[in-house]
């Protein structure tokens, strides 16, 4: 999958725009994650969550309002 | 005869009450204690007997009234600064009262140490912490679980009756699951949490009770929600079960002891056991993880993170530079997808008062390895655990897990989860279900305790 496979190029990337710098452990932890999170984070993002209004001020201490 | 210290905290609270036993005298027995068994398990980061004396000196006549406790690193006391187990925290803190450490106070409660936990509460087995990690009292080579590590290996081995802990991804319930011990994740909002550094930020974390049983966590909520939480009964509990990989993709020792456990709570409460389907769980535990993380990103920038201390563990960095990348988007969509689980839960809660699955999928792992072989493969710990643990913490509602049985010597748990507001239901069920198998798992105790109170 090449969002996957482009973890290599993302996280350099990524870390150059925030001028974040980054040991080759700290690389490696980070590569695990992406390659961990990125493919679910695609899943969720194609979710279709358009059923579902968004609750106005949810309290979580409480169930939500009946739909 | 067991030693006051023994009791369970309830009882060790109506012996003080009763004059039966000496506040001053449990103080030192714990501090001694601490001393004794402390060393091979690294369950408490650091005491302070001084400070204990002047809380008992001070202690008023509440429900705790000269009963030693535990608190998570995670929580500031007015002479020390939380550390949340790492070399460097993500936002400033200062010694201050937080609301667990008032409620305590306040109950009459004497806390004797800080208890160990993962760093920056970042895993589910406890196996990294600036002061090193704390051990499992089953065994001294596997996870305690975390974030909680230190409270529940300190109740675990009989340190003390009751330790407060933080659940914000599962860690009350992992750590009390890995170690044999009750634990509450209480519905989001209900028990104390000012002065914790992520208050009003976090929409996950809570405090929570850690205690060998039920009747113990009811006591600590009760001191932690400024509220008796009363006892009822769980008759006609209907139980619902999930056909899913919580419940399916876990070690078969964890599965059977379940799912007899499951039975066990239905006959015992003449409740029914329903088939439910939750198909939003996978995208929960995903939204519950981004939440969290981004949640945990205020106080972080590119300067920060380019000075982090070295102190701090490659994983902990690694990480805290990585959250930066997460994208927004989809810690929008994850606040959709928490939305959904809600209405979904609702629904259920309609026709179920509790959900049962296992809280872990296997036994406490390697503190060197901490990787847990299931039906589909080898996974991380972390990455297994978060299956269970993480809706609660989207949605808000209550969670308890309780032990039921053992594997390898090591403790097995089982999660209950209830609509909101229903914490005292699920400790109810608890209880019902400690009385169903004679308490068997709730008095068992480690090996380190047992040859100690057998004289071995």
């Amino acid at each position: 999958m090449e969002a996957l496979n482009s973890a290599g190029d993302f996280i350099p990337a990524a870390l150059a725009a925030f001028g974040v710098e980054a040991d080759e452990i700290e690389l490696a932890v980070m590569r695990a994650a992406h390659e961990a999170l990125w493919p679910p984070i695609l899943e969720l993002l194609a979710l279709d969550t358009s059923a579902f209004a968004s609750e106005r001020d949810h309290d979580l201490s409480q169930a939500p309002p009946r739909r | 005869m067991s030693e006051p210290l023994d009791l369970p905290l309830r009882e060790q609270a109506a012996a003080v009450a009763a004059g039966q036993v000496g506040a001053g005298e449990l103080l030192e027995a714990a501090l001694g204690r601490i001393e004794a068994r402390n060393p091979a398990l690294n369950a408490i980061v650091e005491t302070f007997p001084e400070r204990s004396r002047e809380m008992l000196a001070a202690a008023p006549a509440g429900p705790l009234h000269g009963v030693p406790v535990v608190i998570k690193d995670e929580w500031p006391l007015p002479w020390r600064a939380q550390r949340f187990g790492a070399a460097e925290m993500p936002a400033e803190t200062t010694p201050g009262e937080s609301g667990p450490y008032r409620a305590l106070r306040d109950a009459g409660a004497v806390i004797v140490g800080v208890g160990n936990m993962h760093e920056l509460g970042a895993s589910s087995t406890g196996n990294v912490s600036v002061y090193g990690p704390a051990r499992n009292p089953w065994n001294p080579e596997r996870c305690p679980g975390g974030s909680s590590s230190g409270p529940a290996a300190a109740v675990a081995a009989r340190l003390v009756a009751g330790a407060v802990g933080a659940d914000g991804v599962g860690s009350i319930r992992y750590p009390a699951g890995y170690c044999g011990l009750t634990g509450v994740k209480p519905t989001f909002g209900r028990s104390a949490m000012d002065g914790h550094h992520m208050a009003g930020v976090s929409t996950t974390i809570v405090s929570g009770p850690l205690c060998a049983d039920a009747g113990d966590c009811r006591l600590l909520a009760s001191v932690l929600f400024g509220k008796e939480l009363r006892a009822g009964d769980a008759k006609g509990l209907r139980i619902g079960v999930i056909e899913d990989e919580v419940s399916e993709d876990v070690a078969p020792a964890v599965r059977e002891a379940c799912e007899a456990a499951i039975e066990e709570l239905r006959a015992a409460t003449g409740g029914a056991v329903r088939t439910i389907e939750l198909p939003e769980l996978a995208a929960a535990t995903l939204a519950t993880v981004l939440i969290a993380n981004s949640e945990s990103l205020g106080g972080l920038n590119p300067e920060r993170l380019n000075s982090l201390d070295p102190e701090l563990s490659p994983l902990g960095r690694g990480l805290l530079k990585y959250r930066l990348m997460l994208p927004a988007a989809a810690t929008v969509k994850s606040h959709q997808v928490r939305t959904m689980a809600r209405q979904r839960l609702a629904e259920v809660f309609e026709d179920v008062d509790v959900i049962a699955w296992p809280t872990l999928p296997a036994v406490a792992p390697p503190l060197e390895a901490p990787m847990v072989e299931l039906p589909s493969g080898t996974l991380t710990a972390d990455a297994a655990n978060v299956r269970g643990g993480a809706l609660a913490n989207l949605t808000g509602m209550p969670a308890i897990s309780v032990p039921v049985g053992s594997s390898e010597g090591l403790p097995i748990g089982l999660q209950l989860q209830a609509a909101w507001g229903r914490d005292e239901l699920l400790l109810d069920a608890a209880e019902a279900l400690e009385r169903a198998n004679g308490r068997r798992w709730v008095e068992a105790v480690p090996p380190l305790v047992a040859a100690e109170q057998t004289g071995a």
